[in-house]
């Protein structure tokens, strides 16, 4: 059983589609949610807490029907939404003690989690603050609080990094891959920043007008896509290069010594300064990259356009 | 989770059950509602009629007081529909300004600071959201309406020196149905009206014209029609006519002000139908944007 599970999933909003035909198996352990703005993130989001009906289709989270199961659903989720969204009135620890009750803590459980929360989001100082006085930043964190203090099994994270300073970023993300390395909760988060995504989780579901456009574990797919690299020589070049392609590699070269070349697995950077050292060749740059987010991203970017051109065809 | 380590530990106690829920939510808004000093001090001023009312209940019911007021005053002590008829009047309008005041403070923080994502994505449905606030202002309401009503007719029917409670149990039942009624409505009244107006100083000026402003149109429509039907809109004129029918009071001299009880009841419903939609429009996680 996934963390996730979508079954033809069409979501219509002011008779519009929305989401169409989302059907795929999350199973990660930090699941990404990628996609330009505009792409069905935050409707996907609302989508499994109930928010939304879905018009065809079903979805699930830990098996349980989003429809019909809603209350149970939303009991073991801790959700932090994109946009403000507190009770500005009261003190963060009131607050989130408020959120920890409804989750169904009992009321000292609840007072106590919510002291524990705050102090692990780094908000233990100023928990007895009003939330209205707090900067966007410590919002951030009291959303987070609140998502945490009940203990939830899947915390989805809307653009949690959303209006944050670097350094508050970089908080936020440790804190991120802190809650992952405890392993007792899944993680939804939902991101334009590919950065955010990339830092992490481990699989991704790449969305676009309401589609589909990927859905890989990052990890898998940096091991199954080739590795590029960029040389930088001096000396024999082009018999350099055909050398290489002797090995499996496929490559180009370009003017002043420089080659670029897509190397399979088995072949490592040892074996080119071998031949190197054989014919003569200076390498002065070797720059060795796999795939990024950033080149899975873009190619289901691509795909996805080419689908639509096709299907408009 | 323990505060020193800092460190994430995952909860395995027990939870409480779903249904519990809403009275988290009444709790909370109760709190949120008395915990400004306005409304302690609109509380303690609802309660002097209340004062006053025992104050001549224990004069009416002393011998001594009664021989000092001589023949003039008999009226005037006397204990009967009529006489809870002016408390409960009293004391459902105070209720109005109370309401006007809590109801805002209930809902429109929630609204203002977009908490209803946060909120609705908790086990607790729409239905369950709104009906914790409508716990919480009914029972404030009460506090100011049927509970001192009752408590005044328990304490004539005890210091009464003739069985006066069992002969006038109607009072009793009059005085908790008018007040259910009414504190009802204005609860169901208050939360539509703050769940559309953020501002709550706006949001009580809009309680007030919801009860008072319907009252001058439906007294045009009256004149210029010439007919009676434009009192339903005019609901202080529907509640005491409600009123002095649930207590068995006698019925007004005028009867160009009187309205039938079915249709009172059938406007109330109306009423209360429309603030139903209203919320179900308004109380949303997510807004639809159409286009």
């Amino acid at each position: 059983m996934g963390v996730i599970d979508l079954d033809g999933v069409e979501v219509r909003l002011a008779n519009r589609i929305v989401l169409n035909n989302l059907t795929g198996e999350l199973r990660g352990q930090a699941i990404g949610l990628l996609g330009p703005n505009g792409a069905g993130k935050s409707t996907l989001i609302n989508t499994l807490l109930g928010f939304h009906l879905p018009s065809k289709g079903t979805a699930r989270v830990f098996g349980l029907d989003t429809l019909k199961d809603r209350a149970q659903i939303r009991g073991g989720i801790g959700y932090m939404p994109e946009n403000d969204s507190f009770i500005g009135n009261m003190s963060g620890v009131r607050f989130v003690r408020y959120m920890a009750e409804l989750a169904g803590l009992p009321s000292g459980v609840a007072l106590e989690r919510a002291h524990e929360a705050l102090f692990y989001v780094g908000l233990g100082e100023v928990r007895y603050r009003k939330v209205n006085t707090y900067s966007l930043g410590m919002k951030q964190l009291v959303k987070l609080a609140q998502a945490l203090a009940h203990g939830p099994k899947l915390l989805i994270l809307d653009e949690p990094t959303n209006g944050l300073d670097p350094v508050a970023r970089q908080r936020m993300i440790q804190l991120i891959k802190d809650i992952r390395k405890e392993g007792s909760i899944r993680l939804l988060i939902s991101s334009h920043l590919l950065r955010d995504i990339d830092e992490t989780c481990d699989e991704v579901l790449i969305l676009k007008n309401g589609r589909i456009a990927s859905l890989c574990n990052i990890e898998e797919e940096r091991r199954s896509n080739r590795s590029f690299m960029e040389l930088e020589t001096v000396g024999a070049t082009e018999r350099f290069s055909v050398s290489i392609r002797g090995l499996g590699c496929e490559c180009a070269t370009f003017p002043g010594g420089r080659i670029k070349l897509v190397i399979p697995d088995h072949i490592e950077a040892r074996d080119l300064y071998v031949i190197a050292a054989d014919q003569g060749v200076q390498i002065r740059r070797m720059n060795q990259r796999r795939d990024s987010l950033e080149d899975i991203f873009l190619r289901a970017m691509d795909n996805e356009q080419e689908r639509t051109a096709h299907g408009s065809l | 989770m323990a505060v020193y380590k800092r460190n994430y530990t995952a909860y395995t106690g027990t939870v409480t059950p779903v249904g519990a829920r809403v009275l988290v939510l009444a709790r909370y808004a109760f709190e949120e509602a008395w915990s400004s000093k306005i409304t302690v001090g609109l509380f303690i001023l609802c309660l002097v009629p209340c004062l006053g009312s025992l104050l001549v209940i224990y004069l009416a019911d002393n011998p001594i007081a009664r021989a000092l007021v001589g023949g003039r005053g008999q009226e005037m002590l006397a204990i009967d529909a009529k006489f809870f008829l002016k408390i409960q009047q009293t004391q459902s309008w105070l209720a109005l300004v109370l309401a006007s005041w809590i109801a805002p403070r209930m809902i429109t923080f929630d609204l203002a600071d977009n908490a209803l994502p946060i909120l609705l994505s908790h086990p607790i449905s729409r239905f369950g959201y709104v009906f914790g606030k409508f716990i919480a202002l009914f029972g404030s309401l009460s506090l100011v309406t049927w509970m001192p009503c009752l408590l005044l007719f328990v304490y004539q029917g005890y210091s009464s020196s003739q069985p006066w409670a069992m002969s006038n149990l109607q009072i009793a039942f009059g005085l908790l149905a008018g007040s259910v009624i009414w504190i009802a409505f204005l609860s169901i009244l208050g939360l539509a009206l703050s769940s559309w107006v953020k501002w709550r100083v706006v949001a009580t000026g809009v309680i007030f014209a919801a009860v008072f402003v319907p009252a001058g149109v439906g007294a045009i429509v009256s004149a210029v029609l010439r007919t009676r039907w434009g009192l339903l809109l005019n609901v202080p004129v529907m509640m005491s006519n409600l009123w002095q029918r649930l207590l068995g009071a006698p019925a007004p001299i005028n009867e160009r002000f009187s309205v039938p009880t079915l249709a009172i009841a059938g406007m109330l419903s109306l009423a209360g139908l429309v603030c139903v939609g209203m919320l179900n429009k308004r109380i949303r996680a997510r807004e639809v944007v159409r286009g």
